[in-house]
């Protein structure tokens, strides 16, 4: 195994994809890429040998964007779990929230639920919703649970019973009934105490299902690295593998956020505070909007299951660079959902692959040169052109080159959509907005897109091919607890209190030299009693008084008269992000490189385009499109009409040319 | 190959990308209310759904909501179009069966959308089921003998001109319901709703080109016809009948009989309705927009595909309903429960002979009915009125080759549940339990889905209404398959009787406090004849 260098490595950023794992190290006091082909039967194979190969020690701290708790939910491949919940609700996993996903199917399926009936074990008692015991839980029947859990072999254990979260107690008596069975128990009411109780039953039903999962791969993690480990969450900071393991279901968004969190800092040091971020990789693209902070959302749906917890509000769309081609029956283009995935992956990849997305933009001239990531694979042009003749053909082409545009087009529309849900569709303005392209190809899109959505600005960060890692490496150690407490707005003392115990509770995670210098934000989901929408507001003075006005802003009215209900008060809190202690100045500029030549299509003609590898970029005058960026791992094309310059933080600005 | 892809202009490329705007378009409307609605219904449940219409009020694009919705929304842009000449800024309200609407507590608005001078290019709908629209009872679906009790009726009106709401319109409005605070809220957020859908339009024709977004939107029309014929092309030509039935009307009436004749040939499907039953005097009537939006559903389900469903796609249906049948109402018939449990059986009829000509491509019939639970009274927590209105999924027929699925909606719904910890909040009542009501799917080679049973105690006395259908009889089995066990509705704790006093599928009475009302709803059809066990 060769080492990539002497220098061993301070700190590493690591990111698990499905083709690659990316790896970014500070060493020597500069910034390292590494990309290891991804092992994906035992991804940690990947991550060691990564790992060793930058020389990570006990001094080198590694964060990590892991994908196994993903896709271990994906592939159905987690634990076997009981339920123990309110008896009479046994089925509530099961029927959820009783809609089909397919409204025109005749058979319509749903998503199998992650225990079965008859490990749903029902148990005697009832909290009300303002937390009074309504049925008592007893002793004997909290023992009579844990016997019938022991009898089920569950390797893990969920508990959700009705208003937990207004009142654990009964959840709490049952954890020590279950202690003694030696298996990972999960407390709906301390995983995610909020209301409504199906999403957070399969929240924590989730958890317990990943657990083993999750905890088997870190401790093959830990026994295979002396490094210091600590594991990307969905919010985009780290915890230590020992929260980690505790709750797996925090990390389902783990890669998604830690690139989130980067392209945030990117923007930021560009001087845009609203961007929108496109993360383009193989099989989706990740998008989402920024304005001042990172956008959030209060719960999502993973592989159709609900998970009840904040995470980073990044919006996936299965159009990535292996979405499938193909011509119906009717003769429209569709692109996607359907993947090539990483194996055959495209036609170009010369393993009998489909026709891609990828495969259009090497036949348009867009990826230029013999190699793909960086030299880990070869390019086979021709390939990419064979499959496109049947496209083309089908839909009255007479050339490959105008199915490429079309299946470009349809691509870059899915993608304009995405950008739209995440931004137009929430009331956010995209004008005037930067447009932060990475993975590998999102700087092949960027332009298009920017040009679509009116954005003034396209940004290519440094290491645009491995920005997940870079986050990861860069993100601040982070914690966040929330609690649904419907109290009154006016009930500020109980109010008080009520944060003060989660704000313990949420310090109580940090290591104890984390502590000191920790940023504390309090916030409150708020609405007028009797309605079921609620409002994100920070917490502080006059809750009240900022709620109508804020209401008032949205929709035009206040109930000045009605009551105001605190529904869930939250606390988020985390070291600050080590942004300014990474090495971010661009690598020393290559001169006198002269640029290679290439024939690109753009709107149906033919141009010929630049092609500069990305240390050779001039900085003395603006690089106008059309021309060719290449990077590690990524690929910017500039479009006529555009033009780039280069940012004192490396970053390639892109703007219109006057 | 070339020639049938292409469109007027349009490619398979462009016609893809236009059919991902419009769809967006309605979809985009959809977030928007379902973000700022107040009620619990149309945030919780999603009872609501959008659309795109041409300037002739020609269905363009709309999101995959509830198919009841979106079926009889073109005769909502008809009904609107009567008060043309429009101005920017317009919207046009209504709930009025007999005049574009379904029954009453949905309530429409429709918005013209001005990309030039002069007239309307484009018109965008929503449809949203209020939780209470007045009326002899909360929830406004009574037992009524003619729809003046059914709550309040609103022809077309316009409820903002030139950009102004109509403040007369509103009062009078917001005056005759028990929950006016959330119904304005629920308005507010339709008018916004209609203003974000304008606004993308507007936005794709800077772009794309007033004209250009017109003929794309007739190219898909155009697309999508072609694409149906090409579909009828591969069925069978023929005729073939089908009768299923409603339990009663709701006052003691029935059986109600929907009776079909499916006729296929020549590229197109007749749905012929004669013979069905005459108008009765219960809430069960169906408008004729009703019976075409189940028609439609069908033809959708039966034909798959991926076609975008707009005015074009159901160019080759015909519906034949005729007048004062309780497929086709005549005012002032009730119609309240028309909408939700007539168009089930509607659906269960056209798939049945469908069946018919299709041996082995049709699934058994599944639970047939929404179950339709609604409480309303005093709180006495906030001593003001409540309304509560929830449906109930029930089981799927099995089909050749799969068993149905369990506890989820059918056919012409999927909203949501309210979760049981937000409903104890919300109201004064209680969850009992809810479970799958297991072995109620009708046996066969392949079982029927089961059912689900919810029980709730009321913590103060409440006026319950319960509209409930596949009391009688079972939904049908195929092929052999036993139907699927009838529904229950039961009263526990207003009578002497111990297990509770088992009710009719379609009642309301004042219950006092402590009362349990427990409504299971029937499994579905099975399919195929059933191994004997040994």
């Amino acid at each position: 195994m060769k080492r990539v260098r002497r220098a061993a490595a301070r700190a590493i950023g690591v990111d698990t994809g499905g083709t690659f794992t990316d790896f970014v190290a500070v060493a020597g006091g500069r910034l390292v890429v590494l990309k290891v082909p991804s092992t994906p039967r035992a991804p940690e194979r990947a991550v060691l040998e990564g790992l060793a190969r930058l020389g990570a020690g006990r001094g080198t701290r590694v964060r990590h964007g892991s994908t196994v708790a993903t896709n271990a939910l994906l592939e159905r491949a987690g634990a076997r779990v009981a339920l123990v919940t309110t008896a009479g609700f046994e089925d509530l996993l099961e029927i959820g929230r009783q809609d089909r996903p397919d409204l025109y199917a005749l058979a319509p399926r749903r998503v199998e639920p992650l225990v079965p009936a008859a490990r749903r074990l029902g148990v005697r008692e009832r909290m009300g919703p303002a937390g009074a015991a309504l049925v008592p839980l007893t002793a004997a029947a909290a023992r009579r649970a844990a016997a019938a859990v022991g009898r089920s072999r569950a390797e893990a254990v969920a508990v959700g019973l009705l208003h937990s979260y207004a009142n654990p107690a009964h959840e709490r008596r049952l954890a020590r009934a279950l202690a003694r069975l030696g298996v990972p128990v999960t407390l709906s009411a301390t995983l995610c105490p909020e209301v409504r109780e199906y999403e957070r039953f399969a929240t924590a039903v989730t958890n317990a299902y990943l657990t083993p999962r999750v905890s088997t791969y870190l401790d093959g993690l830990s026994c295979g690295t002396p490094a210091r480990l600590e594991i990307v969450l969905s919010h985009g900071g780290t915890a230590p593998p020992a929260l980690a393991v505790r709750e797996p279901v925090r990390q389902l968004l783990s890669g998604p956020a830690a690139g989130l969190a980067a392209a945030f800092q990117v923007a930021r040091a560009c001087g845009f505070e609203r961007a929108l971020t496109l993360d383009v990789g193989g099989t989706s693209t990740d998008c989402a909007y920024v304005a001042g902070g990172l956008p959030r959302r209060r719960a999502r749906e993973v592989a159709g299951f609900p998970v009840l917890l904040p995470v980073l509000d990044v919006h996936t769309v299965g159009a990535g660079g292996g979405s499938i081609a193909r011509v119906d029956q009717g003769g429209l283009l569709h692109v996607g959902p359907g993947s090539a995935g990483a194996d055959p992956g495209p036609a170009c990849y010369g393993r009998g692959g489909p026709a891609t997305v990828t495969d259009a933009l090497v036949v348009l001239g867009r990826i230029p040169g013999e190699a793909l990531a960086g030299g880990a694979l070869a390019l086979d042009r021709a390939a990419a052109t064979r499959v496109l003749g049947p496209v083309a053909r089908r839909l009255g082409y007479r050339v490959p080159a105008a199915a490429a545009e079309g299946i470009l087009a349809i691509a870059d529309a899915r993608m304009e959509a995405a950008l739209r849900k995440v931004s137009v569709e929430q009331a956010h303005d995209p004008r005037g907005a930067a447009l932060v392209a990475f993975g590998g190809a999102g700087g092949l899109h960027a332009c298009a897109l920017a040009g679509a959505l009116g954005c003034d600005a396209v940004l290519f960060p440094l290491h645009a091919g491995v920005l997940s890692a870079l986050g990861a490496l860069a993100g601040g150690s982070r914690r966040e607890k929330s609690r649904s407490v419907l109290l009154d707005a006016r009930e500020t003392a109980a109010l008080e209190r009520a944060w003060r115990a989660l704000e313990h509770a949420v310090r109580a995670e940090f290591a104890p030299g984390e502590r000191r210098g920790l940023g504390v934000e309090r916030w409150a989901e708020v609405r007028y009693r009797g309605q079921s929408h609620e409002i994100a507001m920070p917490g502080g003075r006059d809750l009240e008084g900022r709620f109508h006005a804020e209401h008032e802003r949205r929709y035009g009215y206040a109930e000045r008269a009605r009551g105001v209900e605190v529904v869930t008060i939250e606390v988020r809190a985390g070291t600050p992000p080590g942004w300014d202690r990474l090495d971010l100045a661009p690598p020393r500029a290559a001169r006198g490189v002269r640029p290679a030549r290439q024939r690109v299509r753009h709107e149906g003609r033919w141009l010929a385009a630049a092609v500069w590898p990305r240390p050779a970029v001039p900085r003395a005058r603006p690089l106008r499109g059309p021309a060719i960026v290449t990077d590690q791992g990524a690929t910017l094309w500039i479009a006529p009409g555009w033009s780039a310059r280069v940012h004192p933080t490396g970053t390639l600005v892109l703007g219109r040319t006057p | 190959m070339s020639a049938r892809t292409r469109s007027g202009s349009f490619d398979g490329v462009a016609l893809a990308l236009y059919d991902g705007l419009f769809a967006a378009a309605a979809e985009e409307m959809g977030v928007a209310l379902m973000r700022t609605a107040h009620s619990p219904n149309i945030k919780e449940r999603l009872d609501h759904s959008c659309a795109v219409f041409d300037a002739r009020g020609r269905l363009v694009a709309q999101a995959a909501h509830i198919p009841v919705h979106l079926g009889s929304l073109p005769r909502a842009v008809e009904a609107a179009l009567a008060l043309g000449p429009f101005r920017p800024g317009d919207a046009v309200v209504l709930n009025d069966p007999y005049a574009g609407g379904t029954h009453l507590p949905d309530i429409t608005l429709v918005t013209p959308v001005f990309l030039g001078r002069g007239r309307p290019d484009f018109f965008v709908a929503s449809r949203a089921h209020h939780a209470d629209v007045g009326g002899a009872a909360p929830g406004s679906m009574p037992l009524a003998r003619e729809i003046h009790e059914e709550g309040l009726r609103i022809p077309p009106v316009f409820l903002q001109r030139a950009g102004r709401t109509q403040d007369d319109v509103l009062r009078l409005v917001l005056a005759n319901v028990r929950t006016p605070d959330e119904r304005r809220a629920d308005l507010a957020a339709q008018l916004g709703a209609q203003a974000t859908g304008t606004r993308r339009l507007a936005e794709y024709a800077k772009r794309r080109g007033r004209a250009e977004l017109i003929r794309a939107a007739h190219a898909l029309m155009d697309y999508s016809g072609r694409q149906v014929r090409a579909g009828l092309a591969k069925l069978p030509w023929g005729r073939w009948r089908f009768a299923d039935a409603l339990d009663d009307d709701g006052l003691g009436r029935g059986p109600v009989r929907i009776a079909v004749t499916l006729t296929l040939g020549r590229g197109r499907v007749r749905v012929d309705f004669t013979g069905s039953s005459a108008q009765v005097p219960g809430p069960v009537n169906a408008v004729e927009a009703v019976t075409r939006a189940a028609c439609a559903y069908v033809l959708r389900c039966v034909l798959g595909g991926s076609f975008p469903v707009n005015d074009g796609a159901f160019r080759a249906l015909q519906v034949i309903a005729p007048a004062g049948t309780v497929v086709a109402a005549r005012p002032p018939a009730a119609v309240a429960a028309g909408n939700v449990e007539t168009s089930q059986r509607i659906v269960d009829a056209v798939l049945g002979a469908f069946a018919r000509a299709l041996p082995g491509r049709i699934p058994a019939a599944s639970c047939g009915t929404m179950n339709n639970v609604l409480i309303g009274g005093a709180d006495p927590r906030g001593g003001g009125p409540f309304a509560y209105y929830e449906t109930l999924g029930g089981g799927h027929g099995a089909g050749p080759g799969w068993h149905g699925a369990s506890a989820l909606q059918a056919h012409m719904t999927n909203t949501r549940n309210t979760p049981i910890e937000a409903l104890e909040h919300a109201y004064p009542l209680r969850v009992v339990a809810t479970r799958i009501r297991r072995g109620s799917g009708g046996r066969g080679r392949f079982r029927g889905g089961d059912g689900i049973v919810r029980a709730l105690e009321l913590l103060v006395p409440a006026r319950v209404t319960v509209i409930s259908e596949r009391r009688a009889r079972g939904p049908y089995g195929l092929a052999g398959g036993e139907p699927g066990r009838p529904g229950e509705n039961r009263v526990q704790g207003y009578s002497i009787s111990r297990t509770g006093e088992r009710l009719p599928g379609k009642f309301q009475m004042d219950l006092p406090r402590g009362a349990v009302l427990t409504v299971a709803s029937p499994g579905g059809g099975g399919f195929g004849r059933a191994r004997r066990r040994r």
